[in-house]
């Protein structure tokens, strides 16, 4: 693109972390002038929309006009998670949004909220340009919260990531004799609860931070894991991995219990219906004893 | 013949959309109404769809300015909720990164009013040497916003003596921004021409539309709830609520600046007296109770209150937000005011319509949705 670009911002639903980042873009060692880039604040003078947030029932009519109003080529770039999934708003009753139901969206950029430098490095991505990345501030620092990855040495699909989710991005799927872990960080508010939680320290949150892409459905990060199938009925429910780190674990906590450990190792290979099945024929039988012998003393 | 003229919701550069119908009589506003929900997105109901814990992210997420101050709140509310006690370390901890939010939301503030005010090097100049804070931020907690720092019994992340050393040195460029905007204010300085006698709001009307924060403070009443209910460690911490008289932008203004000043010094203090010991218990089960909590954000009181029915969800949670409170004093001050000053009015409370939006009125009996509108 050879003419000039000019951004308006468009915010409807969001927290407003994404609108100051990209107010913070205009600071000079962020560089955006040197790439031509100027934020103007109608849609009449702009060519590319910058959308944050995740569009309720009443910022809706606002973000169709502001499009239609756009110069063409219209470029309409989706900052942030709320703009790209509505995030941990997903579930609000007034969310009409994302906003690529609404408008076409070329380019999603992820975060809770992205740096200025990941919104600055994008733009001039889509233009073709490339930024030096020498000063310090263009790293991240040791414990930022960034793109996921998994150590698949450590996994074993336990699932806890998924259940400690403040934003529903993580989902555990079952299919033909495999448990796979995604974590769709374009839903993730970056929060860190999976990795605090994670029993094994499998999952991180890494220093990656440039997360730009025109397709949505690459945004995830997956783990694959082996299930075990119950002894019984044959059916596929827990990943080998969990049984031993279980066990692992009672015997660490349980020292007496040591010794039985091939016991349990063997009950936990049924799954929950077989179990709940077995244990209800067991107190059929302890009944009926108990009722004999009661029958017997009478 | 009065003339009905529309700011917003998108137009007026304003930070977030909301929209104002403002009445004006010979170039003088007669009248404001105000219509909320551009940003609305049902959080009061989403909090009692997640656990205790998962409800601290998405209380973050009201605002992504104010973000801290909101998981502090909702975390001693919670505490209450669950009978906790935070130890000493954690208090500490706790001030030291709201005190640090405290100074990036009024620079941010500064920075938007510069830019309202048109004057493009004051705003420049403002937002670059604010970054720092934001950098320090990231390399404290892991993001620069919404940065989920305090937890339910504590903080997540600790400050050790290099984290400590570092803040130190960040806070000394701090200091000549602060005196920067300080000359901005003087006698002579460039805001004060602009902002001097604009946008006055009486000390009885203060009290009366119920205004919190700067925007009280501002008009000459003491009120901080930091001194008034301290929480985290500010019984401990030496400062000053900053008061000024005359209610105007101008009288807003400075107390924002002193208050960043306030705002250091209580850091530097809180790093020299840093207890050891944990930085966060484990909390125990939710208890059947209510519970509310109150804590000062940058703009002012925030308010949390929680049902619980003893399980890991809680049944209700209300959130009153500072720049609720302030938004009605915004009609009293653009009354009188000549249009031009519009902006800088509805600036100067530095409202946050993220906080605002949670709540649309709908008349249960015809399903209508009413705007909030004042006479």
């Amino acid at each position: 693109m050879s003419e000039k670009i000019s951004v308006y911002r468009f915010m409807s639903a969001g927290c407003n972390g994404c609108d100051v980042q990209i107010l913070e873009c205009l600071v000079p060692r962020y560089k955006l002038g040197e790439l031509g880039v100027e934020v103007v604040f109608t849609p009449e003078e702009a060519n590319v929309l910058a959308v944050t947030g995740g569009i309720n029932f009443k910022g809706k009519e606002e973000l169709m006009k502001s499009y239609e109003k756009l110069k063409s080529p219209k470029l309409v770039v989706a900052v942030g998670n709320c703009a790209a999934t509505k995030e941990i708003f997903d579930k609000g009753y007034p969310m009409v949004g994302p906003p690529d139901k609404i408008i076409p969206v070329n380019f999603y950029i992820a975060g809770c909220p992205p740096r200025p430098q990941a919104i600055v490095t994008a733009i001039a991505k889509a233009l073709g340009a490339t930024l030096e990345e020498k000063e310090g501030y263009w790293s991240t620092p040791e414990g930022f919260r960034g793109k996921h990855e998994f150590d698949s040495e450590k996994c074993i699909g336990c699932g806890a990531c998924a259940q400690v989710c403040s934003s529903d991005a993580i989902e555990v799927l079952e299919k033909d004799g495999k448990r796979t872990i995604k974590v769709d960080y374009g839903h993730c508010s970056f929060c860190a609860f999976c990795q605090d939680e994670c029993p094994t320290q499998a999952i991180k949150l890494t220093r990656e931070y440039h997360l730009l892409t025109n397709d949505r459905s690459t945004e995830n990060v997956t783990n694959e894991v082996d299930l075990l199938k119950c002894v019984s009925c044959g059916t596929y429910f827990i990943p080998p991995r969990q049984i031993d780190w279980a066990i692992e674990r009672v015997g660490e906590k349980v020292g007496a219990y040591k010794e039985f450990s091939d016991d349990l190792k063997e009950t936990m290979k049924l799954c929950s219906d077989c179990r709940r099945e077995i244990s209800a024929v067991r107190n059929a039988k302890r009944l009926l004893a108990q009722l004999s012998t009661k029958a017997r003393a009478s | 013949m009065p003339e009905i003229i529309e700011i917003g919701p998108y137009r007026p550069q304003l930070l977030e959309p909301e929209r104002f119908e403002v009445v004006v009589e010979n170039n003088r506003i007669t009248d404001v109404n105000i219509e909320l929900g551009y940003v609305h997105r049902g959080i009061e109901k989403l909090f009692t769809t997640k656990t205790y814990t998962q409800n601290l992210a998405l209380a973050e997420r009201i605002c992504g300015i104010c973000s801290g101050v909101h998981t502090l709140c909702y975390a001693q509310t919670a505490e209450g909720v669950m009978d906790v006690e935070v130890p000493d370390r954690a208090r500490y901890l706790r001030s030291i990164y709201m005190e640090l939010e405290r100074l990036h939301s009024h620079y941010l503030w500064f920075g938007v009013l510069a830019h309202s005010l048109h004057d493009e090097e004051a705003f420049l100049r403002i937002m670059g040497e604010r970054e720092p804070i934001q950098d320090l931020f990231e390399y404290l907690t892991g993001n620069r916003l919404n940065y989920l720092i305090n937890t339910i019994g504590g903080v997540r992340r600790d400050i050790t003596p290099e984290k400590a050393a570092k803040i130190r040195s960040v806070l000394k460029k701090m200091k000549p921004l602060s005196n920067y905007l300080m000359t901005l204010l003087d006698g002579n300085g460039g805001f004060t021409a602009k902002t001097k006698g604009i946008g006055i709001l009486p000390k009885e009307k203060a009290l009366a539309l119920g205004a919190v924060g700067p925007t009280l403070r501002g008009s000459g009443i003491e009120s901080d709830i930091r001194k008034a209910d301290p929480y985290a460690a500010y019984r401990e911490l030496d400062f000053e609520v900053i008061t000024e008289e005359g209610g105007d932008v101008h009288a807003k203004s400075l107390v924002r600046a002193r208050e960043t000043f306030e705002s250091i010094s209580m850091i530097e203090q809180a790093l020299d007296n840093l207890p050891d010991g944990d930085i966060a218990v484990k909390p125990g089960e939710p208890l059947v109770k209510e519970e509310m909590g109150r804590v000062e954000a940058p703009r002012g009181e925030l308010f949390y209150y929680i049902k619980s029915n003893g399980t890991n969800i809680p049944e209700r949670v209300k959130v009153r937000t500072p720049s609720f409170a302030n938004d009605f004093t915004i009609i009293e001050m653009l009354r009188g005011e000549p249009l031009e000053n519009a902006r800088v009015v509805i600036e100067s409370i530095d409202p946050c319509f993220s906080c605002t939006d949670r709540l649309t009125v709908v008349d249960a009996k015809t399903g209508e949705k009413r705007k909030v509108r004042f006479e």
